[in-house]
Parts: C-alpha cells; sequence; structure tokens
C-alpha cells in the first residue's frame, strides 16, 4: 500500500495564483483556457502522478482538452478538478469520464453566469463610480475603481477556487453516486442557457442598412421587415448559423471567425449591413 | 505637447499591459483594469506628464465603453487601444474630451484586428504543446503556454502603438481621416458580428436538452421585455431551480429516459 499522496493547502493556493495570473496566456480560438489549466496544474500533476510515468502523461492529456469559462467564479471548475485528481491518483475508481463531465458540463453554464456578473453588472457599476470622479479630473476616480475591482474580485475567486475543492473533496461519493453533480449542470445550464440569450441580445449586434425605393416611397427594411417580424431576428439567426456550423458542422472557431468576418465584410461594403 | 519615442514605447507598454490575458498584472488586472480607458487614460497621463487631464479624457473615452464585454474570447472592440493611443493623441492635440472620443473611437475598431490576430496565431502554440504532451514534457507546455504567446503578443501591440502614438497626432491622424466612413462602418459591422462566436461556443459546451429554448426566453426577456442583464440572471436563476426540482420529481416515478425523450421533441419541434 502506497503512501496517501496529498495536496497541502499551499499546493491548492499556488495552483490558485497560476490559474489567477496565467490562465489567459495563450488564450487562442481553437482551445481557449486548455493550457492555461494544464499550466495551473504543473505543481499538482508532478507532486500526484510524478511515480507514474503513464498516469501523469494521461493526466496531461486529459486537460489538454478545450476548456473555457468565467476565470473567477467560474474557478470553482479547476478547483472541483484539483479534488478529483488528488483522489483519483490515491486510487478512487474516477474515470476520465467523471473529470470530463464536471469540467464539459460547468464550464458553458459558469461562463454565462459568470461573464454576467463580472463583466456585465460589476464592471459597470464601478466604472460609473470611477468614471464620475475621473471626469472631474479627480485621479481618486481610477484608483478607487482599481483598488475595488481587485478588493471584490480576488477575494471571490479565491472562495469560489477553495470552495470548488472542498466540494470535490466531500462530494466525490455523491458527484459519483447520487445526481446531484447532474442536477447541479442541469439547473446551472438552464439558467446559462438564458443568461446567454440575454447577452447575445445586447452584445451581438447586426442591423440591415438597406433601403428600397418604390418612386417616391422609401422603405427601410430593418424597421418594416425584419423589426415587423422578430426583434432582434438578425442578431439571433447570427448567432444560431454560427452555434450551426461549430457544432453540426463541426468547423474549427478559426474558420467559423473567418465566415463572420467575410459575411461582415461582403454585407458592409455592399451597404447591406451597416 | 511633443512625445518622445521614449514616452510613446511606455505607453505601447501600458497597451500591452492591459490587453486581455497578459500574465503581469492578472487576468484581473488586464482586462478589468488597465485595458479601462478609464485607468489607460490616467497612466498615459502620468508618462506625458498631466495626469489629470489624462484621466478626464480617459474617462470621456470609457463611456462608451461601460458595457462592454468580452464573452468566449471575442472581442467586439478594443477598449484599451483607444484608451492609450486616443488619450496620447488626445493630450497631444490639446484637444477637449468630447473631441477625443471621436479620435479614440475609430482606434478601438482598428484594434479588434490585433485581438483577431492574437487569437488565431497563439493556435500555433497550442499545437508545439500537443506535441511536448505527447512527450509527457510537462515543463514544455508550461513554456509554450507563457513564453512564446506573450513574446508575440508583446510585438503585436507594443509595435503598432508605440508607431501610432510617436507618428500619430499628425500622420495617422490623416490615415484615419481616410478610412472614415466605409471602411470603418465595415469594421463597426464585423465588430458586431464577432460576438456571436463566443455566444456559440458556450451554447455548444453546453449542448444539452432545451437549451435553445432556455436561450430564446433570455433574448426575448431583453429585446421584448428590456430587461437589464441582471435581472434576467436572477430569474434564470429561479428558473433553472424549479426545472431541475420539476425534473428530479417527475424522473423519480416515471422512467427517466421517457423525461428525456420528452424534452428532446421539445427542442426539435421548434427549431
Amino acid at each position: 500500500m502506497a503512501e496517501r499522496k496529498s495536496l497541502s493547502k499551499k499546493d491548492v493556493v499556488k495552483a490558485f495564483w497560476r490559474w489567477t495570473f496565467f490562465s489567459h496566456a495563450n488564450y487562442n480560438y481553437e482551445r481557449l483556457e486548455a493550457t492555461g489549466l494544464v499550466h495551473s496544474y504543473k505543481h499538482v500533476i508532478k507532486k500526484l502522478y510524478g511515480d507514474n510515468p503513464e498516469e501523469y502523461k494521461a493526466c496531461i492529456k486529459r486537460h489538454m482538452q478545450f476548456f473555457n469559462t468565467e476565470p473567477h467564479i467560474g474557478g470553482v471548475i479547476p478547483g472541483i478538478v484539483l479534488a478529483m485528481e488528488e483522489e483519483r491518483a490515491n486510487g478512487a475508481p474516477i474515470t476520465d469520464e467523471a473529470i470530463n463531465g464536471v469540467k464539459t458540463g460547468l464550464m458553458g453554464p459558469f461562463a454565462g453566469i459568470g461573464d454576467t456578473l463580472w463583466q456585465g453588472t460589476l464592471t459597470p457599476i464601478l466604472l460609473a463610480f470611477g468614471i464620475s470622479l475621473g471626469s472631474q479630473g479627480n485621479l481618486v476616480g481610477p484608483l478607487v475603481y482599481t483598488l475595488l475591482m481587485f478588493g471584490i474580485m480576488f477575494p471571490v475567486a479565491y472562495i469560489c477556487w477553495m470552495k470548488g475543492y472542498e466540494l470535490g473533496k466531500d462530494g466525490i461519493e455523491k458527484i459519483l453516486g447520487g445526481n446531484q453533480m447532474q442536477m447541479l449542470i442541469t439547473g446551472a445550464s438552464a439558467m446559462g442557457a438564458i443568461v446567454l440569450g440575454a447577452l447575445s441580445s445586447q452584445f451581438v449586434t447586426v442591423k440591415c442598412a438597406a433601403v428600397i425605393k418604390f418612386g417616391a416611397l422609401k422603405m427601410n427594411v430593418q424597421e418594416t421587415v425584419f423589426d415587423a417580424l422578430f426583434k432582434g431576428i438578425l442578431p439571433l439567426a447570427v448567432t444560431l448559423l454560427t452555434l450551426y456550423l461549430l457544432k453540426n458542422r463541426k468547423m474549427k472557431a478559426t474558420t467559423v471567425m473567418l465566415i463572420l468576418i467575410i459575411i461582415g465584410l461582403v454585407g458592409g461594403v455592399l451597404g447591406f449591413l451597416g | 505637447m511633443h512625445i518622445s519615442l521614449f514616452q510613446a514605447i511606455l505607453i505601447g507598454i501600458v497597451y500591452y499591459l492591459g490587453n486581455i490575458g497578459t500574465p503581469w498584472l492578472s487576468l484581473l488586472g488586464s482586462i478589468s483594469v488597465v485595458y479601462k480607458p478609464l485607468v489607460a487614460g490616467t497612466l498615459v497621463g502620468f508618462i506625458l506628464g498631466d495626469p489629470v487631464q489624462g484621466c478626464i479624457i480617459g474617462a470621456a473615452i470609457n463611456l462608451p465603453y461601460v458595457a462592454f464585454i468580452s464573452a468566449g474570447g471575442t472581442a467586439p472592440q478594443d477598449p484599451g487601444l483607444a484608451g492609450t493611443v486616443g488619450t496620447a493623441w488626445a493630450l497631444a492635440a490639446g484637444v477637449n474630451p468630447a473631441a477625443a472620443v471621436t479620435i479614440a473611437l475609430p482606434l478601438g475598431l482598428l484594434g479588434t484586428m490585433i485581438w483577431v490576430a492574437h487569437m488565431t496565431l497563439d493556435v500555433t502554440f497550442v499545437h508545439m504543446a500537443d506535441k511536448a504532451a505527447d512527450e509527457g514534457n510537462l515543463d514544455k507546455i508550461c513554456f509554450y503556454h507563457v513564453v512564446p504567446p506573450q513574446i508575440l503578443m508583446f510585438c503585436l501591440c507594443v509595435i503598432p502603438a508605440t508607431i501610432a502614438t510617436y507618428y500619430g497626432s499628425t500622420a495617422v491622424q490623416g490615415l484615419i481621416q481616410q478610412l472614415t466612413g466605409k471602411p470603418l462602418t465595415v469594421l463597426s459591422v464585423i465588430g458586431g458580428l464577432l460576438p456571436a462566436l463566443g455566444i456559440a461556443m458556450n451554447l455548444r459546451a453546453i449542448s444539452r436538452p432545451g437549451t435553445l429554448l432556455f436561450y430564446m426566453v433570455g433574448f426575448i426577456m431583453v429585446q421584448y421585455m428590456g430587461l437589464p442583464v441582471i435581472a434576467v440572471a436572477v430569474l434564470g436563476g429561479v428558473i433553472g431551480y424549479f426545472y431541475t426540482v420539476l425534473l428530479n420529481n417527475n424522473a423519480a416515478p416515471a422512467p427517466a429516459d421517457g423525461a428525456a425523450a420528452m424534452i428532446d421533441d421539445d427542442d426539435e419541434e421548434d427549431f
């Protein structure tokens, strides 16, 4: 019986700080935060699987897969996974599927929810405060904005990460046995999808600029056709098309990006979009 | 006000430090702090010797970007370039804050090209890291994660921002004037489309029965009911809670696959 390989609090906190600083250092359209996650787990992987070359490599490969979430509130996910890896290294029957399930099941919902709370809610509130002072030439504006941003988000991120780790430790049996994890993923997915709907109607902006003329009669296509049909139908269509290309046609994100750029280029140059 | 080459390089470095994902000040310190024109403008003001005026101009440039959000790795605009180079130009020309915003907004559109270039080129380093993963070389993966992408990012950010700042006030502004009209409209059209990619990647990640129906609910809450996102988030939490509880109660007596099949049907009827 081998000695138990347990992570100290220092290991968990170290992984948190590596994540906090380096999560997006190699952000890219293919796998987003994947190498960021491996980078944050570096010392953990060495400690847990250092004596087992096969498991060592398997663990690295497991986390080289696509991963993307909001990094502060969504930090709960790498926290949970850290505990799962620790249990697995000590012989608990935790499969690749279980670990991937937690990651892929939670990353989407937490991305939507996290971005809404952090970038969509907290940031505008703090900015409004900072800008109102800053516009009068008061340097306290940018200073207080910066301090509040760090002072709120770092503790939030730290608590989420550590809670995630505890949840992974306490809840291993529940996660594997009961359906709590499934329920959490279901509920968070519903909330995440609703929030993504709200975000896309705010941030995906496509408008038809075409005006059709019948003699003296001018018809603004956006107002008379698209808005009358369904408000926001163009942004909705673009988002669903993008999802279709990614999911059903299995296109690479970079290809889809290129298609979007071409649509914008052609539509913009011809004056159809504006 | 004359901007020296040294000052221009420092301003380029401020732009780099604020670009999403640079590790020096943490992710938060980049996207949520130095990326914001309020902060970037003040720093540029310090570099050029007038922090108060830099702060006033930065605050003005920040206003159109208050609700800026970068979701799923897409940035519709680049407040960082607008806040750094925009403030530098405005200080150099001695214009009022309102005029500064007009100078800065086209920069915010041009900056998206830097972002797209970095997000695309960084894919190369992931493939290098893949090879290192095959060898089981963790140190090498960590190297590919940090050093080459950050050198690339440094060049992509500092070089154009320095050139634009140094020659900018006169030469580049002429160029921007030429771009005004059609080219900038096209850039803003593309900037409006790109967030769809981030949203769609997150939707694909959720990918459960009924996802698109929930998505529609959120979409309509904003389009037709005009609710702010935070209200949608709270309502979404309530809906998600009851959905889970009801699904769980239904699944207990009836066979679970029956319930799942029902939801699948719903999904297909509507889409």
